[in-house]
């Protein structure tokens, strides 16, 4: 992992001149606008969903967006031919999605307690936004190593919106019934919401938080293993 | 002289369109040579080339990397190795100094930036973004990044595609400034002028097999006719004659025009390698890879 460090430092560079981690930082400040223009027990009752928005939705664009970048650049093949090895060049893409994943959910969470005294327990919050970065980050990856080019990527990521982040908004405003909590446990948004409820003091299972927990492990695993490494290689070598 | 590179009966599978790319080659490649591996598009060039950077790994035969198998080396083989790639490879948004020194970062060792900037004529821009390069400066660029490192084994892409004479000229001189010094060059180029230029040796590859491997002049002799052709006045006119070579020194037409005559032209029959690339493969050389 010796090139680890000069990796993240590039790639946070990379992100900056790209303007995906200023894109990222204007999304959670629209969060914020909007908190403020609902009101104080509303922003409260909505500041888990934003959270999930800014940390789930915004790895998966912001990792699809910055590997579409790199494969119509071809550097990925660049680094592949250096001696910095997969792992450490993917972990690098990995640390910096998770890395701004959770200082805007730090960013987010900071404002709802000193503004809309939201009670937040941040070494909660801190983690499960990492769990849920990294699932997140992962597919991402997914989508960019399956998706030809950034409009199927962008439609891939909707597409994953309205099955999976829909029905976990839908539920956290009650408009779906608590009957549907086990079968919605099978979506990764879910479990992340649940998560990220639970960090700010909401009433959930502790069973659930730990299947949530569990699964999103497995998801980044699975995905990692048999998705992004062998994929992401071949993707590489292609362009 | 030490071998750098020993390959036997290499073959390579895509396995998604299960197109046999490379079919039972082998050659060596020899420390301080410059190696050129010719062919059209699609004839194997870039697939052999990937496999020997270790980019494509599941490959039958074997690959002898300075004595040992290729696939024992870990990632560390990359710091002896340069890759400089046929398409541009770099970071549009970031200059080209940036570039460079996020490169840079991942080796151990690494070269003068400055000086190589310099050399390619980009010095002057290094602090522009790349993608407000041109492709041919795009391509000065790749060679940059291809010795960051200082390797001691050069792969080559096309490396002087795109690029106009001087720039070609001034890439050809560093490659071969590269091999002075000791340095090893693989060089895959469909360019019949690069090879010429630079090459020790090469390999006609076509259809995914190597036709012959030799050195430029070999080849040109081999393949040649061994006849001169002459051009010379007689009575207001140009005349043209062909002589045998062997024996051409007491061949008595031959010795009448060269002493009473004047000559126009005189030309050997070597054919070029463009001729003999046809000749061996029946297949011609017009696109890159």
């Amino acid at each position: 992992m010796s090139h680890l460090k000069g990796l993240i430092r590039g790639e946070f560079e990379r992100l900056m001149r790209y303007r995906i981690i200023q894109v990222g930082f204007m999304v959670s400040v629209l969060w914020l606008l909007v908190m403020f223009l609902i009101g104080r027990e509303e922003a409260r009752a909505f500041i888990p969903l934003f959270i999930f928005m800014d940390v789930a939705l915004m790895t998966v664009m912001l990792i699809g967006a910055g590997l579409f970048y790199e494969r119509q650049e071809n550097t990925l093949k660049s680094m592949m031919t250096s001696p910095a090895t997969m792992a450490e060049i993917i972990f690098s893409k990995l640390i910096s999605a998770v890395y701004i994943a959770i200082q805007s959910a730090v960013f987010l969470g900071l404002f709802a307690y000193f503004f809309f005294d939201a009670s937040v327990n941040f070494a909660i919050l801190i983690p499960f936004v990492l769990i849920i970065a990294l699932a997140h980050a992962m597919i991402g990856y997914a989508f960019s190593v399956w998706m030809k080019d950034f409009p199927t990527l962008l439609a891939a990521t909707m597409m994953y919106m309205i099955i999976f982040g829909f029905p976990t908004i839908f539920y956290s405003l009650d408009i779906l019934g608590e009957g549907l909590e086990t079968v919605l446990m099978f979506s990764p948004t879910h479990a992340s919401m649940l998560m990220i409820e639970f960090s700010f003091g909401e009433e959930v299972s502790t069973t659930l938080i730990v299947i949530g927990v569990i699964y999103l492990l497995v998801v980044a695993f699975v995905l990692g293993r048999y998705v992004v490494f062998p994929k992401y290689i071949e993707k590489a070598i292609k362009e | 002289m030490e071998t750098v590179f020993k390959v036997n009966n290499l073959s390579y599978m895509y396995k998604k369109n299960r197109v046999q790319a490379v079919k039972d080659i082998s050659f060596e490649v020899k420390k301080g040579e410059i190696f050129g591996i010719l062919g059209p598009s699609g004839a194997g060039k870039s697939t052999t080339q990937k496999v020997l950077i270790k980019l494509l790994k599941d490959y039958q035969g074997s690959i002898e990397y300075l004595g040992r198998n290729l696939e024992s080396y870990d990632n560390s083989f990359y710091e002896q190795v340069g890759v400089g790639f046929e398409l541009p490879v770099h970071f549009s948004k970031l200059s080209a100094m940036e570039n460079m020194k996020f490169f840079a970062r991942l080796y151990r060792k690494n070269a003068d930036i400055d000086g190589l900037m310099k050399a390619v004529g980009l010095f002057e821009d290094k602090d522009r973004l790349v993608g407000e390069y041109s492709k041919g400066m795009k391509m000065r660029l790749n060679f940059v990044r291809a010795m960051l490192n200082e390797p001691e084994i050069l792969f080559l892409d096309e490396a002087t595609n795109g690029l106009d004479p001087k720039n070609a000229r001034i890439i050809k001189d560093l490659v071969r400034d590269f091999k002075n010094k000791g340095g090893t060059v693989i060089l895959s180029t469909h360019l019949m002028n690069d090879v010429e230029e630079l090459c020790d040796r090469i390999a006609f590859i076509s259809g995914g097999e190597i036709r012959e491997i030799s050195t430029p002049r070999e080849l040109k002799i081999r393949y040649g006719k061994r006849i001169l052709t002459v051009e010379y006045r007689l009575n207001g006119e140009t005349k043209e004659r062909v002589f045998d070579l062997d024996g051409i020194g007491k061949n008595e037409a031959f010795l009448d025009i060269v002493q009473n005559h004047e000559i126009e032209t005189m030309h050997s029959g070597e054919t070029s390698l463009d001729d003999i690339f046809i000749q061996v493969t029946g297949e011609r050389i017009d696109e890159p890879s």
